[in-house]
């Protein structure tokens, strides 16, 4: 415990607020799949968010989902406010948002078909299309780019043998290219699912893969 | 433009009023005009393209921004209020200098296919580059490219050329209500589109994207590589499809009508035309015609018999009628005339009827199942009524007869036996039978009829784009339309020829030349019209003094 304060100088101790320790949140307590209740919301960032069942035709919504569904409604003022939570559960549920997708989201929440369409391709963390069990985000902005990106890109490319957007032969990855992920202190920063590996070089690359594999995070 | 100033509307005490400074001349226009409005009415064109009178204003494109004293940064004139005693500079070297690279952005992936673009010669980026923008661009980088993409319906996308002005998407969504498009997308990517494959098919208004798209981006398939803008003539006329009345630009070249454009009337249409009534401009263009007066029974099965010109025509026509009409032969007139005609057309027509002893005047109009209506413009409508001027029939005296396509109920009419005078309806569904028992039987109209046969005279008219006059829409609302084509060989306007026939029948002197004329004498004898002139209506018409239900409502 003492020594992970002393890593993490920034952490607030327990407010009272939540029964929680900085393991729990700081730790893997919350790493892996995020419970289809959805978890604790002081953990939600922790989680890998995106790999849930990953069914794509997986229904919108039912079981806990609906629940979840639900209870995001009751926090808007109205149905359109939603719109994004909305999306990002249905990501979770079916692992990308396709074309039906957004169309069965529009229905749920009474929007136009063609406005569903604009949001979800307004913002990058909605896959547009299906994605590995780990998508690997390389940032290739600036400072990156400046301490070799480029390469480490290339390294993940070429061990995972696929073209940037391409899902492996296994399954597992998805390389693509990032836009500054605000870690510029740290280059190059990759992101996969939610985490962050920061520092990372070309070397770091079969280790990083191998590890994923391995935990199957 | 300038009826948006106080002094126009006449009403000085009940409208609030600002003055302000406009590129040092003093403005004074009603509290909460626009500054680019306030602009407008003293003459500068401030550059916009998200802003369009009929929708909401983003202020997104930026190029509207100008100049205001004391503010810290340039205003966008399209949603900045006019306040007393602003002093706003169109023209500064801030607000140039900015508009000028704001310009040059739009041109980074601009393909400059200006020669092969539809929208050229009438196309915003051209002239606004042209008059405020960089001579030469400076950007070396590749252009992206997005090709082009085909909505459905009329409506083609050229994704390159699009300014992202938006204007489309808020049409779709404001006024249409039926948002259909969007931005796909965002940056340097962002581009307009429908929900994948969904398209525009099915719509009814999108036919005004095309128009309100400041660019070559949206397009229309049906005039695609047709004309040049800057060949086209344009004339103002009424939309003939239905009885709301639009206003509506007559686009002509080489004697054809190439396209129809909406023209902005607050009082009917606003700034919007329909899909159905935008599209139907062939028939105006159509090739088979009738070219020369022709009398004699039968005339018509044989069209190379010479024509003794109008005057000989109309003299033999006024005598063989005012014959029956002495020998007490004439019995009662039946006419049937297209609810196409003008009024003054209209008007000859009773005129002619009554010098005869009277008779029945009867049109046949078709009817759709429903209005389609413009949800975010409630007044404006498809109407039931598929002619332009039912109403100014009613108002006239004429009965409609007949079924919802305009077929059927002439049965009276086909077998009379005393005169017969058909004016504008083709007759299409009667065969050439029609009036053979007539005494005397007049066929007045623009295209050759089987059911013509056995007319005594066949008379050609012109079409409404060949002649000037006016149209009584639904809400009784009186409007001109202009001549935009020639008329062939000798056709003239059924106005000039039965108000000669009416004038030699009455015995009077004189008889209307002039469009002007008819109407203003029509006027004077019609209490539906009475108080209004040629003068008096305007560009936005004048409404009747009484209405009478329409036939069917």
């Amino acid at each position: 415990m003492s020594d992970l304060r002393v890593r993490n100088p920034g952490w607030a101790g327990n407010t009272g607020e939540f029964d929680l320790t900085e393991e729990q949140v700081r730790g893997d307590d919350f790493v892996g799949t995020r419970p289809v209740e959805g978890g604790h919301p002081a953990a939600t960032p922790s989680y890998a968010y995106m790999r849930a069942e990953r069914d794509p035709e997986a229904p919108l919504f039912e079981g806990p989902y609906a629940e979840r569904f639900e209870k995001l409604l009751t926090r808007y003022p109205e149905k359109r406010a939603a719109l994004l939570p909305t999306l990002a559960l249905a990501q979770e549920v079916r692992g990308h948002v396709s074309p039906e997708t957004m169309a069965r989201v529009a229905e749920l929440l009474d929007l136009p078909d063609a406005y569903v369409r604009g949001v979800t391709s307004f913002y990058t963390m909605y896959n547009k299309r299906e994605v590995g069990r780990f998508l690997i985000q390389v940032c290739t902005n600036i400072s990156c780019n400046l301490c070799g990106a480029d390469d480490v890109l290339e390294a993940f490319l070429s061990t995972t043998d696929t073209e940037l957007g391409e899902i492996s032969k296994d399954g597992d990855f998805t390389v693509v290219e990032a836009e500054c992920l605000a870690a510029c202190g740290f280059p190059t920063c990759v992101q996969i699912n939610s985490r962050y590996y920061e520092n990372v070089t070309p070397a770091d690359v079969p280790n990083i893969l191998d590890r994923l594999k391995e935990r199957g995070e | 433009m300038s009826q948006s100033t106080p002094q126009a509307n006449g009403n000085d005490a009940a409208v609030e009023t600002v003055t302000l400074t406009i590129d040092g001349r003093e403005v004074t226009v009603p509290k909460g005009t626009t500054v680019l409005k306030a602009a407008e009415s003293v003459g500068t064109e401030v550059p916009h393209y998200c802003f369009h009178e009929g929708l909401s204003s983003p202020a997104m494109c930026r190029l509207c921004l100008v100049e205001v004293e004391g503010a810290p940064k340039l205003q966008p004139s399209c949603v900045t209020q006019a306040q007393d005693g602003q002093v706003v500079r169109t023209q500064g070297d801030q607000a140039l200098r900015q508009r000028r690279g704001v310009l040059e952005f739009y041109l980074v992936n601009h393909p400059l296919d200006c020669p092969i673009c539809d929208q050229s010669g009438e196309c915003h980026l051209q002239d606004y580059v042209h008059e405020e923008g960089r001579d030469h661009g400076r950007s070396r980088e590749p252009k992206r490219v997005f090709g082009r993409d085909d909505f459905g319906g009329d409506v083609l996308f050229y994704g390159d050329r699009c300014v992202m002005c938006t204007r489309c998407v808020r049409f779709m969504n404001e006024v249409e209500q039926d948002p259909r498009l969007t931005v796909v997308e965002r940056g340097n990517r962002s581009v307009i589109d429908t929900f994948f494959e969904e398209g525009l098919d099915g719509t009814h208004w999108s036919g005004n994207v095309v128009d309100i798209c400041p660019v070559g981006a949206l397009v229309s398939k049906d005039f695609l590589y047709k004309q040049r803008a800057w060949d086209l003539d344009h004339t103002p006329s009424i939309c003939p499809s239905c009885s709301q009345g639009c206003n509506i630009s007559l686009h002509t070249r080489d004697n054809l009508v190439q396209r129809l454009k909406p023209r902005k009337n607050l009082d009917v249409n606003g700034h919007w035309m329909c899909d159905h009534g935008r599209h139907r401009y062939e028939f105006m263009n159509r090739p088979d015609r009738l070219t020369e007066p022709l009398t004699g029974r039968g005339t018509a099965r044989t069209p190379s018999s010479a024509s003794r010109g109008w005057r000989a025509a109309l003299t033999d026509v006024v005598d063989r009628a005012r014959s029956l009409a002495e020998g007490g032969r004439g019995g009662r007139v039946m006419a049937v005339m297209s609810p196409n005609a003008s009024n003054e057309d209209i008007g000859a027509l009773v005129e002619v009827v009554d010098a005869l002893g009277g008779g029945d005047v009867v049109y046949r109009m078709a009817r759709a199942d429903d209005e389609i209506v413009l949800k975010g413009y409630p007044s404006l409508a498809r109407r039931r009524d598929l002619a332009a001027n039912g109403h100014g029939a009613e108002l006239l005296g004429a009965t409609r007869v007949g079924d919802d396509d305009a077929t059927g109920g002439l049965e009276a009419v086909a077998d009379h036996d005393g005169i017969v005078i058909v004016l504008g309806d083709e007759l299409d569904d009667q065969g050439e039978d029609f009036g053979r028992a007539a005494a005397l039987y007049l066929y007045l109209g623009a295209h050759p009829s089987e059911a013509a046969t056995h007319a005594d005279a066949v008379l050609p008219t012109t079409t409404f784009a060949e002649q000037e006059g006016t149209f009584t829409n639904i809400q009784g609302r009186v409007q001109r339309f202009r001549q935009g084509l020639r008329a062939p060989g000798s056709a003239r306007p059924a106005w000039l020829i039965l108000g000669a026939v009416a004038a030699e029948l009455s015995g009077r002197e004189t008889a209307p030349t002039s469009a002007e004329e008819a109407f203003d004498a029509l006027a004077g004898r019609t209490n539906a019209l009475a108080g209004l002139t040629w003068d008096g209506l305007g560009s936005r018409g004048a409404l009747v003094n009484e209405t009478v239900p329409l036939a069917g409502d």
